[in-house]
């Protein structure tokens, strides 16, 4: 039983974590002179208060979600994919140049190309860092990181040359894609902005769960995590699922680029940054993960979480007219809480371990007493 | 675990008020008018965004806040949470809602559709989808960079001038086209030096690629997009002079900013209250350009320009107004 209750506790850290970030938020919108709850009233009620408004937490959870999957499969083998951005960006790319080369061609058979391509494309993207750790022994830390980069360098140069819409009235051109044919936008759910990539994500959800605890490779991908040494030892090909889980981040991450493509945007546009396609959810992935504990349906409820963070605090800002930076620094703070309680959490288990532990052994000596 | 469960009644009965309070009617007595802005950087970018806050700014200090109220999202560069925020805008009836960023007109094109009583407005660009509620507007931003490229040329003694754009598209492109065509004009062995650095945003690569104009010898800068603070910093520590757009940039570096383009878009936007008051909501497309003085150079007082070059801009503006000078880029 206390046991039971210790786990629901370390469950809910990440909310606590949460509304702590959001009391320090209510001082910072006090001193900006805005009263705190009719902006969170407004986050509230812009993240839940209408059908509509469930449909833009869904959406914006969405990518969060796809990329918070593949952040589990890395990070639950010991590797850490910061790379997210990139992978969605090339996995993006990859999608809606198929769908702009064959515009006629039916949706039927185009939108699962895509999306399979996007993460194919992904795959690679994150694949190469893996490779290069692999193989050289290259900290995939800085070099997912770098891809990014290199990703969003290539996404500039193809909206600014081949990708580019031909059709665009006025002196200046933008660096924008056609409009992809409406017969490859993924279906909507509902009449809202819900699409069907909510569904996919929930569903391989589930699949990398079942992958991970219920196979084989997951199993020795999570071993891998646990104990390099040990698994070396244990005759598992350590570098090989390193490379694996770094590949499957990376696809997820890459599904997620063309889910959004397909799902909300139907064309790609580029400021310059990633972030400007993403959203920032590669990164904010890793934060949907660790939030969901690293465990794929953690990940869910902590997708969607996240998602009414974000579109809530937008509509608190039009609400209450707060600078925007502020949802910035809201956002952040959220991030630096639930990081920290992740820590203190795990100092917990270990504590609660090593109590354990000492009983047993007191048990023993006394039993041998 | 009590307190949790008082502080999420709490939160929900906030919400429940902030629902009822969000059902206030929408009508607007005539000349009164609720405008909503989105932006893609900050009001106080002293740059793209602020050029519109600023002329928002300008209108309301006429008209008086109660006649137009303005409601400001900056710093929405996610073109999905743009749409949002103008989908949500124009569903609480705002009259005019001006999408202030090319990278929303993609979305702009799918909501005015279904908002027929609300005016629409965005640019830059050219293009109103064909819509009877959509504006569009678009700087001649070239006119003013061939000023500023006539000034920079006459001003330069080392013969070399470094240039600092975001990415190579829109009224940055624009801009930079004209000054360099202007610079030619001025002094056709004069060397330019451009450099895209592929952002809007990232202050730092701004004064990087400044740092490197400035080893290869450009004792005049100039750039365009909100990220150039970056470079004017660096401009201001090695004495470079600094030629601005978009928003008057004096106030950055008093010492070396020798004169602004500025986009005023007040001309535009009141011409599209103008047309909002005769029943017009949309379908004109809006130029800015020094001859409707959408487009003004802003000299920096605290600069002491030598009158000769003071002329030479002088006469260049009267020159692109009357026709008599062509700046011919981006035609």
């Amino acid at each position: 039983m206390r046991n039971y209750v210790n786990s629901l506790i370390d469950g809910l850290f990440p909310l606590f974590a949460t509304l702590a970030a959001l009391a320090v938020g209510a001082v910072m919108l006090l001193l900006l002179g805005a009263n705190p709850l009719v902006g969170f009233g407004a986050l509230l009620q812009g993240a839940f208060g209408s059908p509509n408004a469930w449909a833009d937490t869904a959406v914006k959870a969405t990518p969060l979600l796809l990329v918070g999957l593949g952040i589990c499969i890395a990070f639950r083998s010991g590797v850490i994919n910061i790379g997210g951005e990139g992978q969605m960006i090339m996995g993006a790319l990859a999608s809606i140049s198929l769908g702009l080369s064959f515009p006629s061609a039916p949706g039927i058979i185009i939108v699962p190309l895509a999306l399979i391509l996007g993460f194919v494309a992904g795959a690679i993207w994150g694949g190469i860092p893996g490779f290069l750790k692999a193989r050289f022994n290259v900290n995939e830390i800085l070099s997912t990181i770098m891809m990014n980069v290199i990703a969003v360098q290539f996404m500039n140069m193809l909206l600014r040359g081949v990708l580019i819409d031909q059709n665009q009235l006025g002196a200046a051109k933008i660096p924008q894609t056609a409009r992809l044919s409406t017969a490859f936008d993924l279906p909507r759910l509902v009449p809202t902005r819900l699409h069907l990539g909510i569904l996919l994500a929930v569903l391989l959800a589930f699949l990398v769960y079942y992958f991970l605890w219920r196979t084989t490779v997951g199993y020795k991908i999570r071993a891998v995590g646990l104990n390099r040494f040990a698994s070396r030892y244990a005759g598992i090909k350590v570098e090989q699922y390193m490379v694996l889980s770094l590949l499957l981040s990376g696809a997820f991450s890459g599904l997620a680029g063309a889910v959004q493509v397909y799902g909300v945007t139907h064309f790609m546009i580029t400021d310059g940054t990633a972030a400007g396609f993403t959203g920032s959810a590669g990164f904010n992935g890793i934060v949907a993960a660790l939030f969901g504990q690293l465990h794929p349906l953690g990940t869910i409820p902590a997708s969607f979480l996240f998602g009414a963070l974000l579109v809530g605090a937008n509509q608190m800002q039009r609400a209450t007219q707060v600078p925007a930076a502020l949802i910035t620094a809201l956002n952040g703070l959220v991030v630096v809480f639930v990081v920290s309680s992740e820590i203190y959490r795990q100092q917990r288990v270990r504590r609660r371990a090593i109590a354990e532990m000492k009983k047993q052994e007191a048990l023993a000596s006394q039993t041998k007493g | 675990m009590k307190k949790f469960t008082y502080l999420l009644l709490a939160v929900l009965f906030a919400s429940f008020l902030a629902a009822c309070g969000g059902a206030s009617s929408n009508t607007t007595s005539s000349g009164t008018y609720k405008v909503a802005v989105v932006m893609p950087s900050a009001i106080n970018d002293l740059a793209f965004s602020q050029s519109m806050y600023d002329a928002l700014m300008k209108i309301q200090a006429e008209r008086g806040a109660d006649k137009f109220e303005v409601a400001v999202s900056d710093g929405v560069f996610v073109v999905e949470d743009a749409a949002a925020a103008i989908r949500d805008y124009a569903s609480k009836g705002y009259n005019l809602i001006i999408a202030h960023g090319s990278q929303y007109g993609a979305s702009l094109k799918e909501i005015a559709p279904d908002f027929p009583n609300t005016t629409f407005a965005w640019g830059t660009a050219g293009d109103t989808f064909g819509l009877p509620n959509v504006f569009a507007y678009e700087a001649l931003s070239q006119e003013g960079g061939y000023v500023n490229g006539v000034m920079a040329a006459a001003l330069s003694t080392s013969g070399t001038i470094g240039v600092v754009g975001p990415i190579e598209v829109g009224d940055a492109k624009l801009y930079v086209d004209g000054f360099k065509a202007g610079a030619m004009a001025q002094n056709p062995a004069i060397q330019i030096n451009v450099n895209y650095i592929g952002s809007f945003s990232d202050v730092a690569l701004a004064s990087e690629a400044a740092q490197t104009h400035a080893a290869a010898g450009a004792d005049v800068m100039t750039g365009s997009a909100q990220m150039v603070v970056g470079a004017i910093g660096v401009a201001e520590q090695q004495g470079i002079l600094w030629f601005g757009t978009q928003s008057d940039q004096s106030s950055l570096a008093p010492k070396i900013v020798v004169a602004s383009q500025v986009y005023d878009w007040t001309v535009v936007i009141n011409d599209i209250l103008d047309l909002m008051s005769k029943g017009t909501l949309g379908g004109k497309v809006y130029a800015v350009s020094l001859a409707n003085q959408g487009l003004l150079i802003k000299f920096n007082p605290d600069y002491s320009l030598p009158a000769e070059v003071k002329t030479l801009a002088e006469n260049t503006i009267k020159g692109i107004q009357d026709g008599s000078i062509k700046v011919e880029v981006g035609q």
